[in-house]
């Protein structure tokens, strides 16, 4: 396999594990949000 | 409006993320971790528009909400690449800096067209909303990329202990936030007591890089484990 399709396979691998571990932890209507900062969140997004 | 805890650790706050950026001048390394520095300048400026916004309108705002979503988004992408630029770094050696620059835009891509898919149900503020969705996603693919990059620290034996220190560092901010995140999810009735975390979590990481760019020289090397003597 060339090194270019190793790196799109790499990605998509991350982007599903990074995908599958956000729904392993997240639940519908929750409120709770991931920041970059720390700053005090607004509240609920929706 | 925060407390007056939540002041104090939001100025130390800054102090550190100062801080970072005068030892990395001091040390004429800004431009070798110019993503690192572009960061925590982009912080000290979202956390200074963030208080005024705050202090104007009030938390529940909407115009905080709004600063607050759109801000994030922008410190995450930065974010991102500073971890693009912790692989760069990692893997210079190998000479594949062409391979690692394709592999981050292809990701950062992906993971927009991602968004977008999950996003173009709702026509209602779509833009906004993709904002805010990718900025989460982002972050857990950059959870995601802390971990494979210290598993390819480990394993090509990296030594340079300012690099292991801010990915080790980078690693331990990403999941103490997902940590929290995910004990929310659990209990959505300990919400109002793990947001208030945020802010000392939201201070480690320039506490930790203060550190690393004040007190660790540049050619500093972990020492490798000592090698025991099979007996033959």
């Amino acid at each position: 396999m060339s090194r270019k399709l190793s790196v799109v396979l790499f990605a998509m691998l991350v982007l599903a594990g990074a995908m599958g571990l956000k729904t392993a932890v997240s639940a519908p209507g929750n409120p709770a949000v991931v920041t970059a900062t720390g700053a005090p969140p607004p509240g609920p997004w929706k | 409006m925060p407390g007056s805890v939540e002041w104090v650790i939001w100025i130390l706050s800054l102090l550190f993320e100062g801080a970072v950026v005068v030892c990395s001048l001091r040390r004429k390394s800004f431009r070798r971790y110019f993503f690192l520095n572009l960061f925590m300048l982009a912080s000290i400026l979202v956390s200074a528009g963030q208080v005024r916004v705050l202090t104007h309108y009030g938390r529940f705002s909407l115009e905080y909400r709004y600063f607050y979503f759109y801000s994030e988004a922008l410190l995450i992408i930065v974010l991102y690449f500073v971890l693009t630029g912790l692989y760069l770094k990692v893997f210079e050696e190998m000479r594949v800096e062409r391979y690692v620059r394709l592999g981050a835009v292809l990701l950062l891509a992906g993971t927009a067209c991602f968004t977008y898919a999950v996003v173009s149900q709702s026509s209602h503020r779509m833009l906004t909303y993709f904002v805010f969705e990718l900025s989460q996603n982002l972050y857990f693919v950059g959870l995601v990329l802390t971990y494979v990059l210290w598993g390819a620290i480990v394993k090509l034996k990296e030594t340079r202990a300012l690099v292991v220190q801010f990915v080790l560092s980078l690693g331990v901010y990403f999941s103490a936030f997902a940590a929290s995140y995910a004990i929310s999810n659990l209990r959505p009735d300990l919400y109002s007591y793990v947001y208030r975390l945020f802010p000392i979590i939201g201070c480690l990481l320039p506490l930790a890089w203060a550190y690393a760019i004040w007190r660790v020289p540049e050619d500093a090397r972990l020492a490798p484990a000592r090698l025991a003597v099979a007996p033959r």
